[in-house]
């Protein structure tokens, strides 16, 4: 559960520390002007000084501890829970696996992550501090209104004047920084534009004429520029003008009592000083706004945790050929019918071609033998074990999954294809075997080199994705995962596939008729039903089949 | 540090730091009156003159409208620093975005960029204030009174002084910080992006890991930061606090000196509102913004920097090509892409090149246009070696299609005659049609019409190509996979045409049918090539039988009909 009360919980060592820390320092605030008028009066009068001076001296030290008490502790605690939170999120994700994770974009995720989950962890030092932070303005006002009520009003009516002018300032810089951010939104769509076709632009050498092009719109975004710094100076004038009003309300007021003899000049002084920290009312809706954003951050941090892991069994795989079997298996989504009662009884060890237009369910069936998705009746199991009852770290090391477009996660290519879970030697074959080993040893510093330096073609990430997946045990499911290969290539890999000496069971959904031809055994798929399933000559003399592969 | 401070110090206009500077001045009056009024107005007002002690405070707001006039004008002459600098970040991420084709420049330019704007304006903002406030509090408190000014001064300036020095140490720690952040969404979007990845390998563990690292690095920078922080506090104690005490405690002997209570309460107003306000704004504005701009512009000049190409002065003689030996390798440490490779392709040559991917073909392509310097051997175009030609010599010598064909928001003619502005209508309307963009470009609605290239189809885009290079003057006409999009009707059309305009074509085959058309074929294999006609290959490359066979007969039963 990740709620208010639990990310607030998670810095309770920290929190009475920085609550008593924002305490302290919100009394020093307030007490601090009338024991400098006090001070002031001493001196003015004669009387003796050195109390008044060692209370302001025992003051300010004490603020300044509370303020490295708070920098301290309070980076301490949102640290400490900013890591907690996004190690969950982090582990949460990973383990909602594909299905889990459907309804959110990856730009989401992240931001859930890097955003959502600092601004969570505010919550506990925001709520503490809410109450400690509004006791020096709201303080201040009674003070003020302690010393003569009339210096509350004057102070009050000079408020209203400076929100009016935010205010009028916030929603003028919304408009035209709209317009600046559409400009130079266009600029960079240019850019985007022209770096698609950068090698173009090299090869004819028309950098400059393209930079003309991307740089036509400067122009545009520096008078909308321009104009952001106008209303900037309109408001700032008026925030010179208006800004002094209020303390000079305050100081008129209060000079008057003093020639009424009502107040002395340390009140006098006091009084400034309480209206500049009345003046900080504003920043009370700061720490509001800190509140506000430390609870959505916690909501988004908690849609992120009520996703449901995937639940794996504690099942062992028992021994066997790496037979599948699809027991009266269907699955929808958004109330269609992706796959509908199928039955399949595949033999171990063998090649098994799943083909079918799109939209036949070919990509579901092959997610899953691998578990990347569960049916919604029926029962998927390999050598009679039903995969849901099988152990995780069992049912990955049987089972490995290529796709048509891999994602490569890893700091280095090496990682992308094998994060630990086999040896050097067992990597290098692989690599070998699904000819990623041509390219990659080519790469500027071969297989340490970081992913993102390592740039590559659709076919290239492709043999990767398949290296990734060939330490599989038992079953090897390829989801049209040879198709951006180039002919040559294609055809070396198929036949290492088709030669596979571990005897595995694989099921390899394509639309090449050759890959067809070279299997065993052909599922023919369509509209979510099997229509057919034999060897490849055999459904050839049906028109139909031969139209799947145009 | 220097280099960005310097840089920024150098984009600003004279003229307009010069009027900035002088709009600054009006607003040293509010400043410097204010505790001066404060003193009086309490003398007066002590002293029952009630009229008078109100006249202060009329001053210090009319003071104050002077110095709203001032900033009104300042501020419009910030304006004017801030846009044009600006518009040179704007201009260097462009220029370097394309001659390094360095990958993030999109976020350069918008995210990047505004930080540096902001950053850099609150700099000049923060530095002003800061300037505009020491001298008015020194002016106003020496013409209340000298020796208060002595009090209060020097405590304030060896505070700041001190806040000055940490500011290397900080750099470091917001650096961290920023990177650490920047790894952060770095790993976890590329874990986020390979979920279904990541459980198909059982790699959970490993990816929590692979994000959790940042995490821990982006805690322990905060950690880091605290401590920064926790200085700063201590450079406020001493430039903010001191003074005032110092004040205090000298009260008794100014009091003794004639000093009167007013003026003892005007020392301390420009020590609470003045100094204390404005050492605490440039200390985080240093330290923070300050710092992000350091930062964030190193970032984008390093990251911009274009590396001066010698100048070139040779001129082509024909456009024969030639390599004798030619190697290329990634790295150092990489194997060779191409090995000793030798081949001559005479002018008027066709030649298509196949082999499997990966093996070096759009290297090969690369080389031979000059994209790429070869690491071993002599590669010549036309008797020079392409590196020891001009942009522009070499554009009027090759032109490359490559496989992502390029068209740019414009007009379909604008696109057409990117690489030849001089071709003639008939010219552009004969290419047009040879290469079989007719249909294409009706559609599109004449030559006229203004193209959106995100509507364009990967085929509709490489067509356009294809009539734009054949216009091109150059005659060695270079094609990587440029057809790859179309379907194979479309393909030998244009092929043909290329074959027919004159000159040398070299195509990288995406299909082995590009073979069959060409004079020669070169067979990358591994680090083995083997240049000939169709025939020869046949009967001594088993890779070209192979990638032939595996053409012609994709269907290995012999009872399956022909079609």
């Amino acid at each position: 559960m990740t709620s208010f009360g639990a990310v607030v919980r998670h810095g309770r060592g920290w929190l009475p520390l920085i609550g008593l820390a924002a305490l302290l320092d919100s009394a020093v605030t307030l007490a601090l002007p009338t024991v400098l008028g006090r001070s002031v009066d001493a001196i003015a009068s004669g009387n003796d000084l050195t109390r008044w001076l060692w209370l302001a001296s025992g003051l300010i030290m004490l603020g300044i501890t509370c303020a490295l008490v708070d920098s301290f502790a309070g980076t301490a605690c949102v640290a400490g829970t900013t890591a907690w939170l996004r190690h969950r999120l982090v582990r949460q994700v990973v383990a909602a696996g594909p299905e889990g994770t459907r309804r959110f974009d990856t730009g989401d995720l992240v931001s859930r992550v890097s955003g959502s989950a600092s601004d969570a962890a505010q919550a506990g030092p925001a709520s503490v501090t809410a109450v400690a932070a509004a006791l020096p303005p709201l303080g201040s006002l009674v003070l003020l209104a302690l010393i003569d009520p009339w210096l509350a009003v004057g102070f009050l009516g000079g408020v209203v004047l400076v929100i009016a002018v935010l205010w009028v300032f916030a929603r003028r810089t919304t408009e035209i920084s709209l317009a600046y951010q559409e400009t130079q939104g266009r600029i960079a769509a240019l850019l985007t534009e022209a770096l698609g076709g950068i090698r173009t632009i090299a090869a004819a050498g028309t950098a400059d004429r393209e930079e003309r092009r991307v740089l036509g719109l400067l122009p545009e975004l520096h008078r909308h520029g321009l104009l952001t710094w106008r209303v900037l100076a309109r408001s700032g004038a008026q925030a010179a003008l208006i800004g002094p009003l209020v303390l000079v309300a305050v100081l008129a007021i209060g000079g008057l009592q003093l020639v009424d003899g009502r107040i002395t000049a340390g009140e006098l002084f006091a009084a400034a000083q309480y209206a500049v920290i009345g003046a900080g009312l504003g920043s009370l809706t700061g720490i509001l706004g800190e509140l506000a954003r430390a609870r959505a951050g916690i909501h988004r941090s908690a849609e992120v945790m009520a996703v449901e892991p995937v639940a794996y069994g504690s099942l062992p795989l028992p021994p066997g050929p790496g037979r599948l079997v699809y027991d009266d298996v269907s699955v929808s989504a958004d109330d269609v019918l992706l796959l509908d009662h199928v039955n399949l009884d595949l033999p171990g060890g063998a090649t098994i071609a799943v083909v079918g237009p799109s939209g036949a369910g070919k990509s579901v069936l092959a997610a899953l033998a691998a578990r990347l998705r569960d049916p919604d009746s029926g029962l998927v199991l390999l050598d009679g074990v039903p995969l849901k009852a099988v152990r995780r770290a069992s049912l990955r090391q049987a089972v490995g999954c290529a796709f048509e477009r891999p994602v490569l996660v890893g700091r280095t290519v090496s990682e992308s294809i094998s994060a630990g879970q086999v040896t050097p030697v067992q990597l290098l074959a692989a690599a070998r075997a699904t000819h990623a080993h041509d390219f990659a040893s080519r790469l500027p510093q071969g297989y340490h080199t970081p992913l993102p330096e390592a740039p590559m073609s659709g076919g290239e990430a492709q043999r990767l994705g398949l290296a990734r997946a060939w330490h599989a045990g038992r079953l090897l499911v390829l989801d049209d995962a040879t198709s951006s290969l180039d002919t040559a290539t294609e055809r070396q890999i198929s036949r290492t596939l088709t030669e596979d000496r571990h005897h595995r069971t694989r099921l390899i959904v394509t639309h090449r008729a050759s890959t067809a031809a070279r299997a065993d055994l052909v599922v023919w798929l369509d509209r979510g039903r099997v229509r057919a399933v034999g060897p490849h000559q055999r459904l050839w003399q049906d028109p139909s089949y031969r139209e799947i592969f145009g | 540090m220097r280099r960005e401070l310097g840089f920024g110090a150098a984009a600003l206009r004279r003229r307009s730091t010069l009027e900035f500077a002088a709009w600054s001045v009006p607003e040293i009056l509010p400043t410097a009156v204010y505790g001066l009024a404060v003193a009086h107005a309490t003398d007066a007002f002590l002293a029952g003159r009630a009229g008078t002690g109100l006249a202060w405070l009329g001053g210090l707001v009319a003071a104050a409208g002077v110095g709203a006039v001032g900033a009104r004008q300042a501020y419009r002459r910030l304006g004017e620093l801030v846009e044009p600098f600006r518009d040179v970040l704007v201009r260097r991420v462009v220029n370097g975005a394309l001659r390094n084709n360095a990958a993030g420049a999109v976020s350069r330019l918008n995210r990047q960029v505004e930080i540096v704007r902001d950053t850099f304006a609150g700099l000049i903002v923060v530095t002003r204030s800061f300037a505009i406030t020491v001298v008015g509090v020194v002016t106003g408190l020496l013409s209340l009174d000298p020796v208060i000014a002595a009090l209060v001064v020097p405590p304030f300036l060896l505070g700041f002084a001190v806040s000055l020095g940490i500011l290397g140490v900080a750099a470091d720690r917001v650096k961290a910080s920023l990177f650490a952040d920047e790894q952060l969404t770095t790993s976890a979007g590329s874990a986020f992006a390979g979920v279904r990845d990541i459980t198909a390998t059982g790699a959970e563990d490993f990816a929590a890991e692979l994000v959790g690292e940042p995490i821990e690095a982006h805690a322990a920078a905060e950690r880091a930061l605290a401590r920064v922080a926790a200085l700063r506090t201590l450079c406020f104690a001493i430039g903010g606090w001191l003074p005032l005490l110092i004040l205090l405690a000298a009260g008794p002997w100014l009091i003794g000196r004639g000093v009167s209570t007013g003026t003892l309460l005007g020392g301390l107003t420009y020590v609470l509102l003045g100094l204390q306000p404005t050492l605490s704004t440039v200390m985080s504005a240093l330290g923070d913004s300050g710092l992000r701009y350091v930062v964030t512009l190193g970032r984008i000049l390093d990251s911009s920097a274009v590396a001066e190409t010698p100048k070139s002065t040779g001129s082509p003689r024909g456009h024969q090509v030639r390599l004798h030996k030619v190697s290329f390798a990634y790295g150092p440490q990489a194997e060779p892409v191409l090995h000793d490779l030798d081949l001559v392709v005479p002018e008027g040559d066709h030649l298509t090149v196949v082999g499997p991917s990966g093996i070096g073909k759009s290297t090969l392509a690369a080389l031979i246009c000059g994209m790429l310097p070869p690491t071993g051997g002599r590669l010549v175009v036309g008797r020079v070696p392409p590196s020891e030609l001009s942009a522009a010599e070499l554009a009027k010598t090759r032109v490359l299609i490559p496989q992502e064909a390029y068209v740019f928001s414009g007009t379909v003619l604008e696109n057409l005659m990117y690489l030849a502005p001089a071709a003639t209508t008939n010219q552009v309307n004969r290419a047009i049609e040879v290469v079989g963009a007719e249909a294409l470009v009706s559609r599109l609605g004449g030559p006229a019409a203004a193209i959106r290239p995100s509507q364009l189809s990967a085929g509709e885009r490489q067509l356009i190509a294809l009539v734009r290079s054949y216009l091109s003057p150059a005659p060695l006409a270079v094609l990587d996979e440029a057809t790859c999009h179309l379907d194979p009707e479309a393909e030998r059309q244009a092929e043909e045409a290329f074959a027919a305009r004159g000159g040398t074509l070299i195509v990288v085959a995406h299909r082995i049918s590009s073979a069959l058309r060409a004079h020669r074929i070169l067979v990358l294999d591994g680090n083995q090539a083997m240049v000939a006609r169709h025939n020869t290959l046949l009967r001594q490359s088993p890779l070209y039988q192979d990638l032939l066979g595996h053409w012609q007969a994709p269907q290995p039963d012999q009872i399956q009909p022909a079609s």
